[in-house]
C-alpha cells in the first residue's frame, strides 16, 4: 500500500488540516479512490459531473428556504461534487464520543428538572441555569421515557490545525440538516456510480428507520404500533423540505398546529376519517410556542393543553419541552465536567477552548483580545450575531465589547480556529474551502449516531461561515472502511 | 390522511388533468386550423373561450392573434388559463402533500414544473409548440403512470382520481360547447356521421380511433355526441368520468351527498334523447352538465372534506 497520489495542481493551505490530502499534497488513504478518479479524468470531468449533480438536485426538488428571499421560497440545495472522506476507525471513536456526550446531556437535563444535584454540588453554577430563559419551570418534576429529553441532537464538529475533532456546539432544540445528508448521498450515488462500486463506503440511509424506532420507543402505548406525527410550522418554514421529507420517509403524518387538539389530556389528530389519538410528536417548532396555556400566553401558535397531556404521560414530545436548557453556549463550556460528573468518564471528544464572559477574569481577557477571538451570543443559531475578531472592523469590535459588558452572561469567546479544508470545485478549479461536520445522534430506548453527518462548506474563499443561509454549501460525507 | 391536506390532493389531480387537456386541445385546434378553409369562422380566441368566463376580458382587450392567444394559454404567468400557471399550482399542491405521495411522484411533478417554467417561452413557432405540447402531455402521463405503479390505494389516491375525472369531464363539456357555439353545427355526412370539425374534438380528446371502433360496433345508430357523453368504455366520456368518480367516492368517508350529486347527474344524462338534439338544445344540455359538475365539486369540498370538529 505505498500508492502515492498527489492531487496536483490542488494546493492545500499550509496552516490548515486538509481532509483529503496530507501536508505534502498526497491523498490520504481513505481518499485514494477519489484522488485516482480526479487524476485520471481531470477537472473537466468534475465540472461535467457537477452539472449533472446540479440538474439531479433540481429535478429531485431538494431545496431550502431563505427568509430574506421573498421571490423564491425554494432554492436549490448547494452540493459540491467532491466528497469528504473519513476513515471508519476514526469515525467509530468519534461516534462513541458523540453518544457519550448526548447520554451525559440527557442525565444533566433530567437532573436539572428534578433533584438538581449538579447545582447543589456546585459543578455548574445554579444562577446560570435558574436564570436562563431556556430553563422552563413548568417542566420540573418530569422524567420522560428512558430519562431522555433531547432525543435528536445535531452536534457540530470542527477540526483544528492538528486534525483533531472538537465539538463546537450541541443543537438540542430542533436541529436540522439530516435530510440533506440523506439526499446528498442519493444524488452522489446517481452521479458517481463507479466510485461506489470501487470502495467500501458505509451507507447512511437507515437514519429514517432509526429515527422512527427512537420515536416509537417513547410511545406511552407500547402495546400498539404508535401514531407518530412530525409537527411543522408549515410550508413557509425554512426547514419545511426536511419536515415533509422525514414524514414521507418514516411514513408518518406531517401535521401543523391546527391539525392537532387536546381533549381530556389526550392529543388527537384531525384526519379525514375522524380523530386519531397521537402517541408521539416529533416537534419541529420551538418549545415555547407549542402550548399557549403554558409558555407564551400571548402566542396564537401552539396546541392548547399539549403540555398537560405530556405531563399526564399520554403523549411523548421529541425533543421534550425544556431540552433547550442544555443548548446554550455557556452551558456548553461545562459539558466536559458534566460528562465526568454523571458518567465518571473522560470526554472522548474535547470542546473548543471557551472563555465565559460572565467570569470577570475571562471577560477581561476576552475584551483585551477581541482581535484574536470569535465572540458568540449564547442563544443564537444559524451563525447570526457572531463576531469573528480577526476579520472584524474596529467599529464592529467596539460594538461587540459594549454588548459583552452590558450582558456578560450572554456571551462566550473562543480562539479563531483554522478549520480544516477540503478540495472544492470553485469556477472549474479545485480550491481548499473550510468545512465543519454535523452528525445526528438519537436517544430513546437506545443510542444511535449517524454514519458521518452533514458536511457544510464555506464557499467563499477563506470564509469560516458554513451556514446555508449565509452562502454555505455542502459535501457528501463518506465513511470509508479501513478495517479490512 | 389529514383532513387539511385532502383538498391539496384533489387539486393536484385537477390541475394535472387541466395541463394535459389544455396541451391536447392546443395541438388539436392548431391541426384543425391548418386544415380548414380560409373563410372558416373559427378563430384563435375560441380557445380562450373554452377555458372559461374569466378569460373573456382578454378577448375584449383585443388579443386575438395566434401568438397572443397561445402566449395566454401556455406561458403567461398571470393567466389562470395558462399551462404554466397550472404547473405552478400542481407543484404547490404536491409540496403540501409530499408525505402522502411516493417520492418518485414528487420528482415527476417537480420536473414537469421545471420543464414548463424553462421551456414555455419556446412556443413561438407552430412546430416548436407542437413538440412542446406533446412533451407536456407525455410528462403528465408519466406522473399518472408512476402514481398508478407505486401509490397506495388509499383516500389520497381516491381524491386525486376524483379531481382528475371531474376536471376531465368539465374539459370535455367545454370543448364540445365552444365548437358548437362557433356554429360548427355537426353536419350529417354519409350514414348519419357527424364530420369535419368534430374530428378536432375527437382529436383533442385523443379519441379519433376509439370513435372509429365505437362507430363500427354500434352500426351507425349513434353519433359523436352520444359517444362523448355516454359511451362508458371511452375514458374521456362524461359517463365514464362520473362512474369513475362514483367508484372512488364509495370508498370515502362522509360521501353520501357526493354520491347523490353524481347519481343525479348520471340520471339526467340517461333521460336525455341525445341523437336528434338541435344546436340550441345541445348547448343547454351542456350548461346543465357543467352546473352538475360544479355541484359535485361543492358536495365534495363542503361535505366530504369538511373537517368535523371533535
Amino acid at each position: 500500500m505505498s500508492e502515492v497520489f498527489a492531487l496536483s495542481p490542488y494546493q492545500p493551505y499550509p496552516d490548515c488540516f486538509d481532509e483529503l490530502v496530507d501536508s505534502d499534497g498526497n491523498a490520504r488513504p481513505q481518499a485514494l479512490p477519489i484522488a485516482r478518479f480526479i487524476s485520471q479524468k481531470g477537472e473537466e470531468e468534475l465540472v461535467r459531473r457537477q452539472q449533472q449533480l446540479d440538474a439531479t438536485i433540481q429535478s429531485m426538488g431538494v431545496s431550502f428556504t431563505v427568509y430574506s428571499d421573498s421571490q423564491n421560497i425554494d432554492r436549490s440545495w448547494p452540493l459540491d461534487v467532491v466528497p469528504r472522506t473519513i476513515s471508519s476507525t476514526e469515525w467509530k471513536r468519534t461516534s462513541d464520543g458523540l453518544k457519550q456526550r448526548l447520554q451525559a446531556l440527557n442525565l444533566f437535563i433530567n437532573d436539572l428538572y428534578n433533584d438538581q444535584r449538579i447545582l447543589k454540588d456546585k459543578i455548574v453554577p445554579a444562577e446560570l441555569i435558574l436564570h436562563s430563559k431556556n430553563f422552563l419551570a413548568p417542566c420540573q418534576g418530569m422524567t420522560p421515557a428512558h430519562g431522555a429529553w433531547a432525543h435528536i441532537c445535531g452536534t457540530d464538529l470542527v477540526r483544528d490545525q492538528d486534525g483533531q475533532f472538537y465539538v463546537l456546539e450541541d443543537n438540542l432544540r430542533v436541529p436540522s440538516g439530516v435530510s440533506y445528508m440523506l439526499e446528498n448521498r442519493t444524488v452522489m450515488k446517481r452521479v458517481f456510480p463507479e466510485l461506489f462500486a470501487e470502495s467500501t463506503i458505509y451507507p447512511v440511509d437507515d437514519y429514517p428507520h432509526q429515527l422512527w424506532k427512537t420515536l416509537a420507543s417513547l410511545s406511552p402505548r407500547q402495546d400498539i404500533t404508535p401514531v407518530v406525527v412530525v409537527l411543522t410550522p408549515g410550508i413557509y418554514n425554512s426547514a419545511y423540505f426536511e419536515h415533509s421529507y422525514l414524514a414521507q420517509q418514516m411514513g408518518c403524518y406531517l401535521a401543523e398546529n391546527s391539525d392537532l387538539y387536546v381533549d381530556n389530556d389526550k392529543v388527537y389528530l384531525r384526519t379525514l376519517r375522524g380523530p386519531r389519538q397521537v402517541d408521539v410528536i416529533y416537534r419541529r417548532v420551538d418549545d415555547i410556542f407549542i402550548d399557549p396555556e403554558v409558555f407564551r400566553k400571548d402566542s396564537v401558535l401552539g396546541i392548547k393543553g399539549l403540555v398537560r397531556a405530556w405531563k399526564a404521560g399520554n403523549v411523548a414530545i421529541a425533543n421534550a419541552p425544556g431540552s433547550g436548557v442544555a443548548d446554550d453556549k455557556v452551558v456548553y463550556a461545562f459539558v466536559p465536567k458534566i460528562i465526568e460528573y454523571y458518567l465518571s468518564e473522560k470526554p472522548l471528544i474535547d470542546n473548543v477552548p471557551t472563555y465565559l464572559c460572565m467570569d470577570d477574569k475571562e471577560r477581561e481577557y476576552v475584551l483585551a483580545n477581541l482581535d484574536k477571538l470569535v465572540v458568540k451570543p449564547a442563544n443564537e443559531s444559524g451563525g447570526y450575531g457572531i463576531l469573528i475578531g480577526p476579520r472584524a472592523t474596529d467599529e464592529e469590535r467596539a460594538k461587540c465589547a459594549e454588548a459583552v459588558k452590558a450582558n456578560p452572561r450572554n456571551f462566550i469567546a473562543q480562539p479563531t480556529l483554522n478549520l480544516s479544508t477540503a478540495p472544492t470545485l470553485c469556477d472549474g478549479v479545485l480550491e481548499p474551502r473550510h468545512l465543519d461536520l454535523r452528525p445526528f445522534i438519537l436517544q430513546g430506548a437506545e443510542l444511535y449516531c449517524t454514519t458521518g453527518g452533514l458536511s457544510r462548506v464555506a464557499l467563499r474563499r477563506g470564509s469560516l461561515v458554513v451556514n446555508s443561509s449565509q452562502g454555505g454549501g455542502s459535501k457528501d460525507t463518506w465513511i470509508i472502511n479501513d478495517e479490512g | 390522511m389529514l383532513a387539511r391536506v385532502a383538498e391539496n390532493v384533489y387539486w393536484m389531480g385537477r390541475y394535472l388533468e387541466r395541463i394535459d387537456d389544455t396541451a391536447r386541445l392546443i395541438n388539436a385546434t392548431t391541426h384543425m386550423l391548418i386544415d380548414s378553409h380560409k373563410d372558416t369562422r373559427f378563430s384563435w380566441p375560441v380557445l380562450i373561450n373554452v377555458l372559461g368566463e374569466d378569460n373573456r376580458r382578454f378577448i375584449s382587450e383585443g388579443g386575438s392573434s395566434e401568438r397572443t392567444v397561445m402566449h395566454y394559454l401556455i406561458a403567461a404567468e398571470d393567466s389562470p388559463a395558462s399551462i404554466r400557471f397550472s404547473c405552478t399550482q400542481v407543484r404547490a399542491n404536491a409540496r403540501c402533500v409530499r408525505e402522502v405521495i411516493p417520492r418518485d411522484i414528487w420528482e415527476e411533478v417537480n420536473s414537469l414544473n421545471q420543464f414548463m417554467q424553462a421551456e414555455c417561452t419556446q412556443a413561438s413557432s407552430r412546430r416548436k409548440r407542437y413538440n412542446l405540447m406533446v412533451e407536456v402531455v407525455r410528462r403528465c402521463q408519466m406522473v399518472i403512470g408512476v402514481m398508478d405503479g407505486t401509490m397506495l390505494r388509499d383516500d389520497a389516491y381516491r381524491l386525486f382520481n376524483i379531481g382528475r375525472h371531474l376536471e376531465r369531464a368539465d374539459m370535455t363539456t367545454r370543448i364540445m360547447d365552444v365548437l358548437i357555439l362557433q356554429q360548427l353545427t355537426p353536419a350529417m355526412g354519409h350514414q348519419g356521421r357527424r364530420e369535419i370539425q368534430w374530428n378536432a374534438v375527437l382529436n383533442a380528446l385523443g379519441g379519433v380511433e376509439s370513435y372509429q371502433r365505437y362507430y363500427a360496433r354500434e352500426e351507425g345508430d349513434s353519433d359523436v355526441i352520444d359517444f362523448l357523453l355516454t359511451y362508458k368504455a371511452f375514458p374521456r366520456s362524461i359517463v365514464y368520468c362520473l362512474d369513475k368518480m362514483q367508484n372512488e367516492a364509495k370508498l370515502l368517508p362522509r360521501a353520501d351527498s357526493l354520491l347523490q350529486t353524481i347519481e343525479k347527474l348520471r340520471k339526467e344524462l340517461d333521460s336525455e334523447p341525445l341523437t336528434q338534439l338541435s344546436t340550441h338544445d345541445l348547448h343547454s344540455l351542456i350548461d346543465d352538465l357543467q352546473a352538475g359538475l360544479i355541484d359535485i365539486h361543492t358536495a365534495l369540498i363542503s361535505d366530504s372534506l369538511h373537517t368535523p370538529t371533535r
